[in-house]
């Protein structure tokens, strides 16, 4: 009860603090290398442009702090960058703006999984798995029926603490093909099926809940492989870390800028997608971290050394493109399933 | 001041403006949040106002009435309140959401039949669904706390827990039995370190409430941060566990049971060691001297003098540890695997991640109806002890 009563005192502090409009532009994203890159690309690039100061501050998925603000009235963030399935679930509850994308040239130049009612995809993730690479220096692990073969590749295994992700890559590794694991994910039997997959490492097994456990734990030996977002890994490597991202069978999904409903700076945030949008500033934040872009003529501005780390090209030839829809509709029971089935 | 002297009723009067400034700061931070929480785990004002027509349908029971009564209430809802709706009522099944979102949207378009509902998707066929609806449109709703005890009322009106459904209740259990270990492990720690304190020479004793103060005051957060890099499988205890040759290989130190016994202790020591200390202090040093005296070895005297005097300390100590303990959240999410974790993050999860502030409320009074029943229990265990001591 401790945690309610803090929010609900911040939430009358920040009321009482903070009158509407005499604010800065606000960004909210995800922190860290992620947030610095973006700082690069985009929010420096749009606030000379627009002559404007800016804010930031970090958002940690989830819809409590937006539901807050379409419940208050006060809106403190002006865009915000947050996961599709969290973008879609809010844009239902009317609270975030829904984009014109005439205004915005009709984002042709995007994939159309980007171009969403509420917000515009931005950045594409690879979700696989990684390994140190001094831990199997004889064999390494291809895909993720080795992930899952206790036997050949002995030692602790990392996942997210949630079922999306890992109930894929469990049908993936017992022979589903990729493009029948949502269909068979929607029935009781294939989630009976995946659950059984992952009984079979659960003694193996430790949960991480933010994207920077994985590379701690692979650095410091405490696992021996893990799930985990490609860009951490490879910025990881590229300082030296003995770490290797599996691309094969990865689950690709995309995270979005939406824009609260509400927000005073509506009007410059349109115009911060604008940028967002285009070939060049995606390069740029590509170029600085590895994650891919969602506009199509991006890949062409990259040099080959950036590309071979995204999840683009060859990369995603062997990859599940995550379903948001999916996880809207079953995250619930999957959820309850998963708490369920975590302290059993 | 001067003003005082001259009316004694005015400076009551001036007082009582004095403390009604406290009080009401204590019902508006302290009260007001509770009987929210308390209010949020019963309310069902946002499925229960939405579906006013739908609940007057229902009374007579006809199916097209229903049908007609639904389309209405639906096309009625705003966006927003549609899409909470939906929320909420895909906790309850699968698939709801995008059913509510649909037919929503092209209330107008639809048929006003049950029929026409059926041909507009036929899952309106179902019965289950709306047995949802019906269970969950009234103005305050059950149906958290089922969840949170997994206490079902079956076919037959029996009150049933079917295996799996009590998590919570396991998570319960799992967090006191947690708690109790922190709090006896303080104890343990903490007594002799307190006696330490009180009863060492002058550097004994600076030296241990120097330490015990200075980790105080240092941020839980960094304290269990801390920890992680202790006892991490590269980290220093294992790097020295096998420098020593003590084990081949490292230990699983983290993110187990014990790895969250260690850092709660730590983070708790000084709730324990500081009442136990100031009590402690009280008991006159000539008493022991005197036990001495009289021929009491120094064990006897300890047990016979010093710890039941002590002992006033040793439960305030271990009362405030238990009840800090059963609130933690960070300490055991950071250093715990998943079956170490407490209740409060299985709230924080329902806040953060679903929005279920429903269910997050309901294990909170869960929690806090534990802490109420144990308080009360250990009171009536003193006064039970105090009676039977006065009539001996």
């Amino acid at each position: 009860m401790n945690y309610l009563k803090v929010a609900r005192i911040s939430v009358v502090v920040s009321l009482c603090a903070s009158p509407a409009m005499a604010r800065d532009f606000t960004i909210a994203a995800w922190g860290g290398n992620y947030q610095d890159a973006q700082r690069e690309a985009y929010f420096n690039p749009f606030a000379k442009a627009q002559g404007l100061k800016f804010v930031e501050t970090t958002y940690l998925g989830g819809l409590a702090e937006l539901k807050a603000m379409g419940d208050t009235g006060n809106v403190t963030w002006d865009l915000v960058m947050s996961g599709g399935t969290d973008a879609q679930l809010a844009c239902d509850e009317g609270l975030l703006e829904e984009i014109d994308w005439d205004a915005l040239g009709g984002g042709k130049e995007l994939l159309p999984a980007a171009v969403q009612p509420c917000a515009a995809g931005n950045v594409v993730i690879g979700n696989g798995f990684a390994y140190n690479t001094e831990a199997f220096a004889a064999e390494a692990p291809k895909d993720w029926s080795d992930f899952f073969n206790l036997e050949k590749f002995p030692g602790k295994r990392g996942l997210i603490n949630n079922p999306y992700m890992n109930l894929e890559s469990a049908l993936m590794a017992d022979g589903v093909p990729l493009d029948q694991i949502y269909e068979v994910l929607s029935t009781p039997e294939g989630v009976d099926r995946a659950f059984a997959k992952l009984d079979t490492i659960k003694s193996e097994l430790q949960f991480w809940e933010a994207g920077s456990q994985p590379v701690e734990w692979l650095v410091a030996n405490n696992v021996a492989m893990s799930s985990a977002y490609n860009g951490r890994i490879i910025t990881a490597k590229k300082e030296g870390k003995p770490l290797e991202f599996v691309w094969k069978n990865h689950i690709y999904n995309i995270d979005v800028w939406a824009i609260p409903k509400g927000a005073p700076y509506k009007e410059q945030a349109l115009e911060f997608l604008k940028i967002a949008n285009t070939a060049e500033a995606q390069a740029k934040f590509s170029a600085a971290m590895p994650y891919g872009p969602t506009n199509v003529n991006a890949g062409k501005l990259m040099s080959p050394e950036t590309v071979k780390d995204l999840p683009v090209g060859e990369n995603i030839a062997e990859a599940l493109p995550y379903s948001d829809s999916f996880w809207i509709e079953n995250y619930d029971s999957l959820k309850e399933r998963w708490s369920n089935w975590v302290v059993q | 001041m001067s003003n005082a002297l001259r009316n004694p009723h005015g400076s009551r009067l001036a007082a009582l403006i004095l403390l009604s400034i406290p009080v009401a700061l204590y019902i508006l931070v302290f009260l007001t949040p509770l009987a929210s929480v308390v209010s949020l785990s019963l309310d069902n004002s946002a499925l229960g106002t939405g579906f006013a027509t739908l609940r007057a349908a229902t009374e007579d029971g006809d199916a097209d009435r229903r049908a007609q009564a639904l389309l209405t209430d639906l096309g009625a809802m705003e966006q927003k309140q549609l899409g909470e709706t939906a929320r909420m009522l895909n906790q309850e099944k699968t698939g709801f959401r995008s059913l509510i979102l649909k037919t929503g949207k092209e209330a107008d378009t639809i048929a006003p039949t049950m029929d026409g509902l059926v041909s507009f998707d036929k899952r309106w066929a179902d019965q289950e669904y709306w047995g949802i609806i019906d269970r969950n449109i009234g103005q305050i709703t059950w149906r958290h706390y089922q969840k949170a005890t997994g206490l079902k009322v079956d076919a037959n009106g029996d009150l049933t827990i079917s295996k799996g459904d009590d998590i919570y209740l396991r998570v319960m259990g799992r967090t006191l039995l947690i708690t109790l270990q922190v709090t006896i492990l303080t104890l343990l720690i903490g007594y002799p370190l307190a006696y330490g304190v009180t009863n060492g020479t002058r550097r004994v004793s600076g030296t241990i409430l120097a330490i015990v103060l200075l980790s105080f005051w240092t941020s839980v957060l960094v304290r269990t941060t801390a920890w992680v890099v202790l006892l991490q499988t590269n980290g220093l205890i294992n790097t020295l566990l096998v420098g020593l040759k003590l084990t081949s290989e490292p230990v699983q130190l983290i993110f187990n049971r014990f790895g969250t016994l260690v850092a709660m202790t730590h983070v708790l020591l000084p709730f324990a060691i500081l009442p136990m200390m100031n009590v402690m202090r009280t008991i006159p040093k000539s008493q022991s001297d005197a036990s001495r005296s009289l021929g009491a070895g120094p064990i006897e005297t300890f047990l016979r003098v010093y710890f039941p005097q002590s002992l006033r300390g040793v439960l305030v100590g271990g009362g405030t540890v238990f009840i800090l303990a059963l609130g933690f959240y960070v300490t055991p999410a950071l250093t715990g695997g998943p079956n170490d974790q407490m209740l409060a993050y299985f709230i924080a999860d329902f806040v953060n991640k679903t929005l279920n502030w429903g269910m997050a409320s309901a294990l909170s009074v869960m929690l806090l109806s534990t802490v109420v029943l144990l308080v009360a229990a250990a009171r009536i265990g003193q006064w039970m002890m105090s009676n039977r001591k006065g009539i001996a």
